[in-house]
């Protein structure tokens, strides 16, 4: 093991982990969502990821329109796409218990998968742009300008899925429907309009992490499901059915990483994140931030 | 004569195979409070239920307002004018007391209300205006029931059906619930009482249904109940534990 030769070399790998993190932490409260309000464990977020990278590469490709600019444009698309999946699909099969719901979601993924790899070839992508290279020097601390750029609107994701959540009346449903669907119901709330609203969120959140994912990381139409895989883990540190939780929950999953992979070697750092998924599993099941739910 | 508010007509209901109620009617007029009351297991909370649409009705039908209300979703039947508080509160308890009212007028029919509302439950329970910030699984048991009578209301409920609201509550908040739903009566709500706490609800009921084992056994005035001897054989048990 090595250690850290300077602080400013420390904070760098520190900062890598927390760029990284926060598009974790996007997918992750997408994911974290979803189950909170239908109890799908949606494998396929990372799929849906990829295939929103895949519509920004090509609209760069073909249009040179900035990709930054394709955060605006995938939001609408992917809400829409997620509220005709969720009637078309999981409102459907949700009638048949949960188990139908996670087959029908590795389902999605798998057949996403290959037709991206049938269409688009099952080779590497990246979008470079002029100042995909470029990076800002702070106090002699190095920052690739684009991750930067996409942790900020990662941020701003979280901080207006947080205040949709407190502050709206949908978002207020959207929390009691989770806790308690038949309570709401009560309320004369439509737990199947909230949940397919909760869903196209998910998979918009989905959209945004794949754009961010475009911008800063080659990627191939495979490439997701490895993000489902750390999103889970994402939730799983932060504790189900909490937005703070699960994006802190990404970030410190992408601080470990970073942290080992430097410390130790790139090929170790997918071992220790799992390794860390499984001792809070096993020491705090509720996740870091969990809080126990009291019966009422 | 005028329809009554709720009409329940002949129903059978089943969970599975095994009937939990057999053919059981009562209706419900405007303005009364109608007390649907037994021991454990007989069939009030099922028959809460199915006005509710949570439990199916085989046989049998009911109607609000003289429509029939069997098919509908929960929540269309919420969103007539028929709010439920059901056994054990069930409040978004990670919720704050604010954010549990508000989503009791959640319904776009009810919605532009929400202000005065939340003001008319506040004046009705002042408490509950100190905890507004607070969660609702942070409350006493009593607030709690309090606080899901309130919610129920925000709704501006025609009938509200209350399944057995005294359950675990301190004889001093039970001693002021019933006079809140007195209360609430007077002000003009319809309510449907379920009760195991027989005595202080025959004081408030105008008339009562008595279930026993999902069939009915016997109804009429709360007052003529009380002095009936066979209601006082069939349920002096019940009567002595409770007062």
């Amino acid at each position: 093991m090595t250690g850290f030769p300077s602080f400013a070399i420390f904070f760098k790998v520190l900062m890598n982990g927390v760029l990284v993190g926060c598009m974790y932490g996007v997918a992750a409260i997408g994911l974290s969502l979803i189950f909170g309000c239908m109890e799908i464990v949606f494998i396929a977020q990372g799929a849906v990821m990829i295939l929103a990278a895949f519509c920004i590469y090509w609209m760069f490709t073909w249009t040179s329109i900035d990709p930054f600019f394709g955060f605006l444009v995938i939001i609408p698309i992917f809400l829409g796409f997620g509220w005709i999946m969720y009637t078309g699909l999981f409102q459907r099969v949700a009638k048949a218990g949960k188990n139908p719901s996670l087959l029908l979601a590795f389902g999605l993924m798998v057949l996403l998968e290959h037709v991206m790899s049938l269409i688009w070839s099952p080779n590497t992508r990246t979008v470079s742009t002029s100042y995909s290279a470029s990076a800002l020097r702070v106090s002699g601390i190095i920052i690739s300008f684009t991750r930067l750029m996409v942790s900020i609107v990662a941020l701003i994701t979280t901080g207006l899925v947080f205040l949709f959540l407190k502050k709206t009346m949908l978002g207020k449903a959207v929390r009691g429907v989770s806790e308690d669907m038949r309570a709401a119901a009560l309320l004369g709330i439509s737990p199947v309009r909230v949940s397919a609203a909760t869903f196209s969120i998910g998979i918009a959140l989905a959209g945004i992490a794949g754009v961010a994912t475009s911008i800063t990381y080659p990627f191939d139409p495979y490439f997701g499901f490895l993000f489902s895989l750390k999103a889970l883990i994402a939730v799983a540190f932060g504790g189900l059915g909490s937005v703070e939780g699960a994006f802190l929950g990404g970030i410190i999953l992408g601080v470990l990483e970073s942290l080992s992979s430097y410390t130790i070697s790139a090929g170790w750092a997918d071992a220790v994140a799992y390794v860390a998924f499984l001792i809070i599993l096993v020491m705090r099941p509720k996740g870091l931030l969990g809080r126990s739910v009291e019966k009422i | 004569m005028e329809n009554p508010l709720l009409e329940v007509k002949n129903v059978d209901i089943f969970y599975g195979d095994a009937q939990a109620v057999r053919d059981v009617s009562f209706h419900v007029d405007k303005g009364q409070i109608i007390a649907l009351v037994g021991a454990n297991g007989a069939g009030k909370s099922t028959l809460l239920n199915a006005i509710s649409s949570f439990n199916q009705v085989r046989n049998g039908g009911i109607l609000f307002l003289g429509k029939s209300i069997a098919r509908l979703k929960p929540e269309e039947v919420a969103t007539m004018g028929i709010s439920h508080v059901p056994e054990g509160r069930r409040l978004f308890s990670r919720l704050t007391v604010l954010e549990n009212l508000e989503l009791g007028a959640y319904p776009a029919n009810t919605r532009p209300f929400l202000k005065k509302s939340l003001d008319r439950a506040f004046a009705l329970f002042p408490l509950l205006k100190e905890r507004t910030h607070q969660s609702a699984g942070t409350l006493s048991g009593g607030e709690q029931q309090m606080l899901a009578i309130a919610r129920a209301l925000m709704a501006r409920p025609v009938l509200l059906m209350l399944d057995e609201p005294s359950l675990g509550l301190a004889p001093i908040f039970v001693r002021r619930l019933f006079e809140t739903i007195e209360a609430l009566n007077k002000d003009g709500v319809t309510i449907l009482l379920v009760e195991q706490n027989i005595p202080q609800t025959l004081r408030i009921a105008d008339y009562a249904y008595v279930l026993q084992t999902g069939t009915l056994k016997m109804e009429g005035r709360a007052e003529n109940l009380i002095s009936d001897p066979n209601f006082q054989q069939a349920f002096l048990g019940l009567m002595r534990a409770k007062t």
